[in-house]
């Protein structure tokens, strides 16, 4: 288990939550390089090589599209540097392609952090509390896709030394799969028929009921929780009195380098890097740790 | 007053006649571990599910089940556990501990005390490592295992349970059911076992319950019920103890277990050593249908060798048998054989020519067929006639044709009665008979089984026995991996022990059973010391007989 994801559901809905909305809204360079820096630290901690090189493959082209995509469509800015079909291609519009991208990019991998951290049973746990019958429905759902996945290659392979899929064509193919497809539904109600009984066997609906969790809150998740709602604060104040206000167009505002600002920075900063030092902090730790093992 | 009183029970289902139970009257001793046995049909699950309120049977019911006073009336959910045959329809939840906590979160206790009751719980069944885990990524035997565990966590005055172990391998089987035996002593919960695998756990009951066609026929000590019962139909499902003890006449007390069959043996033989020689078989040089040379398969590029260097020859009318722990890849060798996995080295080949050089439908007509563990899988539609002739249309052959043809191959193998039926309503027996009969509609040269006697009693079993001779009789060579070391001493040409991805000590029976200490029959660990060489009850007696006739 990671570091970062041992902390409570509800410190670690916050943060996600938190990094999402400061990163979508806060119209400033700085904290949207701070905040893809930070989230692709984090990411960096959570995969293995061959998935960072999946990521980059899927990032660059996407980020280097909308950089080129945007000065195409906007003609804005002050500083043209040529023209396509009579229409500008300014500098400032590259600025906010770059901006862009970077933003859209921070938001993508903050959500595939939240996906690796924040699995089903966190989720369960949080929403179970709102609506427990709904987070039981839920878990009973999640532990079907693995057995109905199971059941079907098992299908598939038996059906197959039946001659189903025999003749390789697209037809027979077709054919077979909406046969396994069929039988495999048939399977899965007969299936969830007899689980529903042995729920009721169990005492499910028999009256007020319970939602067990494993989690546990800390007091880690205290301070964080309550770092998090100080930092918030002060940056929804600082983005409120618009002293981080950025402009591209028509030219770049000059960027904000007040006190206020660059504590705002600083603070972000922080919040951004949060989750890469913790799980840096804890590897180095157990690594010492393990020396004396 | 007892735990239980059943008075004068008989019960039929709706639509049909015959009663399913009919006057069944007992009582149920506190902490008493009670073994219920019978064939499939008898009765045993709907029995069973009668006790247990919340899973009992629509129906006509007559007669009376009175619960003791420590239960609610009528009894809550928590206070009768239950366990029934298959693991992936009795587990609800996702992960491990949510459960284990099910019972109790139905039950509303607060949150510390699921805390402590699950992580104790988890302890005692050896559950501590998958506390977190997917319940997906369990075994089966871990799967049946927490089943128990979530049964027993409410702490239930009763628990029942229905053939727990007929999806398990014999090791991970008595596994549960020695954890099954330490509950009932450790915190004396009284216990009702349905099974139909007797030969260990016969010794471990303390009152045997038989039934036949719907009524108690026995219910009293395991060798009383030996004694009792020798003449009946369901005594050839009996262990092989007592069996022996039939054979040689049924004198004084009945031995239930391998160790007092040996002193059986003592009795029967004194010191001396009998002679027995193992029927003779020709060797035959019938022509080889499905060679493999220096297999080698693995699952993904880095992963382990779990076919190392194996070969493997199956003659015309052979009927080869493979043993082996679990998860030592005697599955992923049938499916390599049948062409399902690729093994990266190594050649296989049916009549002569290499399965690659089959066209992708050619090698599954008149060639390979594979019966899968679960035999629910080879069924695609909602009655088995519409199934068998699915078959033939796959093969081309004509509407009519094909349900003509379907009813007499169902006639052929005695299953025309279940035609009109659901694949998945039958009994395991049915089941496998209703899929062997799809399975021959492709008139496979080699049959490849996988586990075939899962979940059979002792009478479909035979009946199982003597289907696999005759295909044999036919020319059809049979390939079948198990863990049942009866069907295969009964059925075998060969026999072999796949163990580190090779084949080890293959040859007849005789020649295989009567040198391994682990890997034997019964008969055979009783047999050893005064005749050895036998591996059946029939053998043993034979050469006690033959003795007996010399002597005088």
């Amino acid at each position: 288990m990671k570091a970062f994801g041992k902390l409570h559901p509800v410190t670690l809905l916050v943060y996600f939550v938190m990094m999402l909305a400061f990163s979508m809204f806060l119209r400033n360079p700085v904290t949207a390089g701070l905040s893809l820096l930070g989230s692709i630290a984090f990411c960096c901690t959570l995969t293995d090589k061959r998935e960072k090189l999946e990521d980059l493959k899927f990032y660059l082209p996407l980020s280097a599209l909308i950089v080129l995509t945007n000065p195409l469509v906007s003609h804005n800015g002050r500083t043209p540097l040529f023209f396509v079909n009579g229409n500008a291609f300014t500098l400032e519009a590259i600025w906010y392609g770059v901006f862009i991208a970077g933003m859209i990019a921070a938001v993508l991998l903050w959500s595939k952090a939240y996906s690796k951290i924040f699995t089903s049973d966190k989720f369960l746990y949080l929403f179970g509390r709102i609506l427990p019958k709904t987070a039981l429905i839920l878990s009973v759902a999640l532990r079907y896709v693995p057995l109905m996945k199971a059941q079907a290659a098992r299908l598939k392979d038996a059906q197959k030394t039946l001659g189903l899929f025999s003749t390789g064509s697209i037809a027979d193919n077709l054919i077979g799969t909406v046969k396994v497809y069929a039988a495999l539904v048939a399977w899965s109600l007969e299936n969830a028929v007899e689980t529903g009984r042995h729920m009721k066997a169990r005492g499910w609906n028999a009256g007020r009921r319970t939602a067990f969790s494993t989690f546990r809150f800390r007091f880690t998740d205290a301070v964080f929780l309550a770092v998090f709602a100080a930092a918030g604060t002060l940056l929804l104040l600082a983005a409120a009195k618009g002293t981080l206000y950025f402009g591209f167009y028509p030219a770049p505002t000059p960027l904000p380098t007040d006190p206020i600002s660059v504590s705002a920075y600083a603070l972000f900063g922080g919040l951004a890097f949060l989750p890469f030092f913790t799980e840096t902090e804890e590897s180095i730790r157990w690594t010492c740790l393990r020396s004396k093992i | 007053m007892d735990l239980l009183t059943v008075k004068d029970l008989s019960f039929t289902y709706p639509k049909t006649e015959h009663k399913t139970l009919d006057g069944i009257s007992l009582r149920i001793r506190r902490g008493g571990f009670y073994l219920l046995c019978g064939y499939t049909g008898c009765g045993k699950t709907t029995l069973l599910r009668l006790l247990k309120p919340e899973l009992a049977p629509f129906g006509a019911l007559a007669g009376e089940i009175a619960y003791g006073e420590e239960f609610g009336a009528p009894p809550a959910p928590h206070e009768i556990g239950m366990v029934t045959q298959d693991p992936n329809e009795q587990i609800v939840t996702d992960k491990v501990w949510h459960e284990l906590a099910f019972g109790l979160e139905n039950m509303g206790l607060p949150q510390a005390e699921i805390r402590i009751r699950t992580g104790e719980t988890a302890g005692y069944f050896g559950l501590t490592d998958k506390f977190n885990s997917p319940t997906a990524a369990l075994s089966g035997g871990e799967k049946q295992l927490l089943s128990l565990a979530a049964a027993v966590i409410t702490n239930p005055k009763l628990l029942l349970l229905d053939e727990p172990t007929s999806q398990l391998d014999p090791i991970t089987a008595m596994t549960f059911l020695e954890t099954l035996a330490r509950i009932n002593r450790d915190f004396g919960i009284t216990v009702i076992l349905a099974e139909h695998r007797l030969e260990e756990v016969f010794s471990m009951a303390d009152t045997v319950l038989a039934m036949d066609g719907g009524r108690l026929i026995a219910c009293d000590t395991p060798k009383a019920v030996c004694a009792a019962l020798q003449d009946s139909r369901l005594f050839p499902g009996f262990p092989t103890a007592a069996r022996l003890w039939k054979a040689l006449g049924a004198k004084g007390e009945a031995p239930v277990n391998v160790r007092e069959g040996k002193a059986l043996m003592r009795e029967a033989c004194g010191e001396k050593t009998l002679l027995f020689a193992p029927p003779e078989k020709e060797k035959t040089d019938a022509p080889a249908v499905l060679a493999a040379k220096g297999l080698w398969f693995r699952f993904a590029k880095d992963g382990a060798d779990v076919l190392k260097n194996l070969s493997i020859t199956l003659r015309q009318g052979e009927v080869f048998s493979i043993l082996g722990a679990n998860g030592v890849g005697k599955t992923t060798l049938l499916q390599v054989l049948a062409g399902l996995r690729r093994p990266y080295h190594g050649k296989i080949k049916l009549n002569g020519r290499e399965l690659s050089a089959y066209k992708r439908g050619a090698l599954y007509k008149n060639g390979l067929a594979l019966l899968p563990q679960d035999p629910k899988t080879v069924f695609l539609k909602d009655t088995v006639r519409a199934d068998l002739a699915d078959i033939l249309i796959t093969q081309g052959c004509k509407k009519e044709d094909a349900e003509k043809k379907a009813a007499e191959a169902a006639a052929r193998m005695g299953v025309t009665d279940l035609l009109d039926r659901n694949p998945f309503d039958l009994s395991g027996g049915e089941r496998q008979k209703c899929a062997m009969t799809k399975l021959l509609l492709t008139e496979p040269a080699v049959l490849l089984l996988d586990e075939p006697t899962k979940g059979l009693d002792a009478f479909s079993k035979r009946q199982f026995v003597s289907l696999l001779r005759t295909l044999s009789a036919e020319g059809r060579a049979v390939l079948a991996v198990t863990h049942d070391i009866e069907f295969a001493a009964a059925v075998s040409d060969t026999a072999a022990m796949l163990f580190d991805g090779e084949l080890l000590a293959a040859g007849t029976p005789h020649a295989f059973f009567r040198g391994n200490t682990f890997y034997t029959t019964a008969a055979a660990r009783m047999a050893r010391a005064h005749v050895p060489g036998a591996i059946s009850v029939e053998e043993i007696a034979e050469a006690i007989a033959k003795a007996i006739a010399k002597a005088q």
